[in-house]
């Protein structure tokens, strides 16, 4: 199998730019162009992802940023729903060998859209789940209270979370969202669906992401620090919330893909370093215990235990994750740059502490994590 | 329990409010619109003049940094005649949209035909032909929108 | 390093109104029925690939999760693939890339849509951005309007001929669907009919554009190991291509229309194609309008520019022609969108694998299937072929 690196990362993030869509979109694929030192006819393809909900009232999202990401006469596609699977495509089509660089694109500018909720609320059908209120924050209430239940994780091991995550945001440049909160700030932040409360609950961000993807001999021309793409997992859960097990769901299955594919056996033990998808707080210790970091149950000892803080053993979303930054869309796409730049020793401010040699990258989506992806990327 | 013959239908609407952004190019594109101006970007690489004005060219993939103005004046490469009607139209039928050519432009502008008797398609198609001149006339009242043209018209 | 792929597998829902069922059963009706074809269970399948047109069309958003059940793809993999009208061919091109770089062996790929559910019209206006185009451009008949009439334009072909020509086209497809049994509109045609029909956005009138469907269509492609192992007849994959060209319309020329030309010349080196009149067999065209069909038959070499016309009129694209063009009635007499262009992989397939029923065409051994999307803007290509 031909290895495939991560060349050059880039990426526009925060609340609100005030620039246009389709300039942003230019502006983010110039930027790795430049820092690959490749004209856009030296690329070989394409993949965007983007979603038609969270595009600004535009629909058939890759139409409209066709030319901005340089996919003018090229063979560009895109994946809708979930950025991490651009990846995953990009990767398939350096594999394959028809091609030696793809592009890959993540784009979603909250700024423009209503609120998240507004749009996760189509993701429930018309007939049962709409009329009765579910949507992504709803499901993933009942979700945080099945897992304090279940496993007796306290609302300050969650507000831990929240505390953590966005004090690292604070070293991070591209974060939406920062700030030193206490725990008891954030369990007292209001109550905006309980036991979630507001702190707890991811915003709506900008993030503008691009990616250069090559070929082993391609990548080494381009930089001589290439990350390379070393497994790949994804799964899907069954769709009615009622019909399935929120705190077994598919994150197991996609990680344990992920880590096969990548000769993985003691995930605790090997990876140095996770950027996780974790728009409502309680899920990143739900999801490290999905991803094998610890034991079932034991989410809320880990955080406690501060392993996972940006100094720890185990820093986990030490660029202050999705509670920080929430561009819908690409957020699983930024996890992979911010694992990119960590594991080059670029990552500035919220560089971490250890070398990191191995990284796990995370993106969900749907209701309490309906698809889940997992890449393992590492030098 | 009796089986239904027909089987129900659920009416229901989506509707989404959405703030689009202009930014930089398009605010001075629309700006120059109230001012009764139409304006394009050219491209230092292969020289196009795009209009509406564009922050980067489509092709050669860098910025354009040249603002130009350009004429209101162009010929006609292809109009439609629209005569239905569908939900969220933005126009009231019948209406023509055309291709126009504005001189010294290398794209075509696409904006309406106005002022002929637009009753019928027999009606349009002949007081319209490919390569004819039209100019833009603009509303009185502008407000930096696209219809701030009101629509192309005949040069006579 | 590009495994073989082939497809074993179609499957596609009767094509129409189907307001007695709901989107999730529908789109199962097509999975059930790919899986039937060739003899698979859910558990053979590695991976689903599905895609659709926007969310809009429905009001649902991101449908991979609320049809996670009906294309059976829990527990596995997934990738949602959106390219506008393009989606269909879009997704069998996933799928093949899935196969051929090994990361799986079998892949199901589902399109979908239930227009019937919403208001396309409505919904493929927003397909425009807000600041120019969408005033103006009533979606794709405003759009295909415009390129037709500077397709005439630049050929000088007269008004008469590419209307006789048009009626030919529109009588072809509108007959050839009796004998599909999954097409949607099943009306005999007179040539008056097609000729006087009402105006939709001129020149083009009522019966050169294709219908609003409810349908969805299912293909499993494999790799060459797993076709070996099943003992099993494939359509193989010979030749892929995808091109796109600007947003905005007046941007680039669609008569010489370089997204289709290079699409298509991409697809036929893949596949060694020299000669696509010749060589081809059978052409799954994907065409919503009649005119704009001949532009197609043009800019994929199927004749020169300007003489389609001609072609048509003389019969070459008709089922006992030299290339025979949509038997199944193609996109004008069916179209569910987010599947229409899997259809047309579906029916090449089907052809290559001789199971097209009565609209068969004898001999098939190298078939092209096409879909265009975007506004005129984005165009992909599958060629399959009976030997590997
Ligand atoms: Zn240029």
């Amino acid at each position: 199998m031909r290895r495939v690196a991560i060349t050059e990362v880039a990426q526009i993030s925060g609340p609100d730019s005030k620039d246009n869509f389709y300039d942003q979109a230019y502006r983010v694929t110039r930027e790795v162009l430049d820092k690959a030192g490749l004209s856009r006819d030296e690329v070989g393809t394409i993949v965007s992802a983007s979603t038609d909900v969270f595009h600004g009232g535009i629909s058939c999202a890759n139409a409209y940023y066709w030319e901005s990401t340089g996919s003018f006469m090229k063979a560009g596609t895109r994946q809708d729903g979930e950025s991490m699977f651009a990846l995953h495509y990009a990767f398939m089509k350096i594999l394959t060998g028809k091609y030696d660089t793809v592009l890959v694109v993540g784009l979603c500018k909250g700024s423009e859209n209503p609120d998240n909720d507004a749009i996760t609320q189509l993701i429930a059908d018309p007939f049962y789940q709409r009329p009765v209120g579910l949507n992504e924050t709803t499901a993933a209430a009942m979700q945080m209270h099945q897992y304090m239940e279940a496993y007796g994780a306290t609302a300050e091991q969650c507000a831990t979370v929240v505390e953590k995550n966005l004090g690292n945001a604070l070293r991070n440049p591209y974060a939406h969202r920062r700030g030193c909160y206490s725990t008891e700030e954030v369990l007292a932040s209001g109550s905006m669906c309980h036991p979630l409360t507001d702190l707890m609950c991811a915003p709506k961000s900008e993030g503008f992401i691009a990616m250069l993807l090559a070929a082993e001999d391609k990548a080494r021309e381009i930089t001589p620090q290439p990350v390379w793409i070393k497994g790949y997992g994804c799964a899907l859960d069954t769709y009615f919330l009622g019909d399935r097990d929120l705190l077994a769901g598919q994150l197991p299955n996609a990680a344990r893909r992920a880590y096969k594919m990548a000769g993985i056996t003691d995930p605790a033990k090997e990876i140095d370093l996770v950027e996780l998808c974790e728009p409502y707080a309680f899920q990143e210790l739900l999801w490290c215990e999905q991803l094998g970091l610890c034991g079932r149950g034991e989410g809320g000892k880990l955080i406690a235990s501060g392993k996972t803080r940006i100094d720890g053993d185990l820093p986990v979303n030490p660029s202050g994750g999705v509670l920080a930054t929430n561009p819908y869309v690409s957020r699983g796409l930024q996890r992979v740059v911010e694992a990119t730049l960590q594991i080059r020793g670029h990552a500035g401010e919220h560089q971490v502490r250890q070398q990191v040699n191995t990284a796990v990258c995370h993106g969900s989506t749907g209701f309490a994590g309906q698809c889940h992806a997992v890449a393992v990327i590492g030098r | 329990m009796s089986q239904a013959k027909e089987y129900r239908i659920f009416e229901t609407e989506v509707w989404l409010p959405y703030r689009v952004a202009y930014g930089e190019t398009w605010t001075r594109f629309f700006e120059g619109m109230k001012e009764q101006k139409l304006y394009g970007t050219q491209c230092r690489k292969c020289g196009r003049v795009l209009v509406p004005a564009r922050s980067f060219c489509p092709r050669c993939f860098v910025d354009t940094s040249d603002w130009v103005e350009v004429s209101q004046t162009g010929n006609l490469q292809a109009f439609c005649y629209t005569n239905y009607r569908y939900y969220g139209q933005a126009l009231d039928p019948p209406y023509v949209t055309a291709l126009i050519r504005l001189d010294r432009t290398e794209v075509d502008f696409v904006h309406l035909i106005g002022g002929i008797d637009l009753t019928s398609v027999e009606a349009v198609s002949s007081r319209l032909a490919k390569g004819m001149r039209l100019h833009a006339v603009w509303e009185k009242v502008r407000q930096g929108h696209i219809l701030d043209i009101k629509h192309f018209e005949p040069v006579e | 390093m590009a495994r073989p792929v082939g497809i074993i597998g179609v499957g596609q829902t009767q094509h129409g109104r189907r307001e007695e069922m709901s989107y999730p059963d529908l789109v199962r009706e097509a999975v059930l029925r790919a899986l039937e074809n060739c003899n698979l269970t859910p558990d053979d399948v590695d991976a689903v690939v599905t895609g659709t047109m926007p969310s809009m069309m429905e009001g649902i958003a991101m449908t991979q999760f609320y049809f996670a059940d009906a294309v059976q793809a829990v527990g596995k993999p997934i990738l949602k693939t959106e390219t506008c009208g393009s989606v269909g061919v879009s997704i069998a091109h996933t799928a093949y890339y899935w196969v051929a770089s090994g990361m799986a062996d079998v892949i199901l790929a589902v399109g979908h849509e239930k227009m019937f559910e919403g208001d396309s019209q409505a919904t493929m206006v927003t397909v425009l951005e807000p600041y120019y185009q969408r005033s103006f451009l009533s979606g794709p008949p405003t759009a295909f309007s415009l390129q037709s009439q500077m397709w005439s334009n630049r050929f000088n072909i007269p008004e008469d001929k590419i209307r006789e020509a048009a009626t030919h086209i529109s009588m072809l497809h509108h007959n050839s669907a009796f004998d599909n049994p999954y097409a949607h509109v099943k009306v005999r045609l007179s040539r008056d009919d097609v000729m006087n029909a009402p105006v939709i956005a001129y020149p083009i009138r009522l019966y050169d554009v294709c219908p609003n469907s409810d349908g969805a269509c299912a293909v499993i492609f494999a790799s060459e190991d797993k076709i070996n192992h099943l003992g099993r007849k494939a359509a193989w994959v010979k030749g892929i291509g995808y091109r796109g060209e600007e947003y905005f319309i007046g941007d680039s020329d669609k008569v010489v229309w370089r997204a289709a030309i290079e699409a298509a010349k991409e697809a036929y080196d893949m596949a060694g194609i020299s000669n696509p009149r010749k060589e081809l067999n059978v052409a799954e065209v994907y065409n919503p309008f009649t005119y704009q069909e001949m532009i197609f038959y043009e800019c994929f070499g199927f004749c020169d520019f300007g003489e389609s016309p001609d072609l048509v009129l003389k019969g070459v694209f008709d089922r006992g022609g030299e290339l025979p063009v949509s038997p199944s009635g193609g996109v004008l007499c069916t179209n569910p969108i987010g599947a229409t262009g899997l259809i047309r992989v579906g029916e090449a397939a089907l052809q290559i694998l001789e199971q097209a029923g009565d609209r068969q065409i004898g001999g098939v051994k190298l078939a092209l299937a096409h879909a265009m999307g975007g506004v005129v803007q984005l165009c992909g290509i599958m060629i399959l072929g009976a030997h590997k």
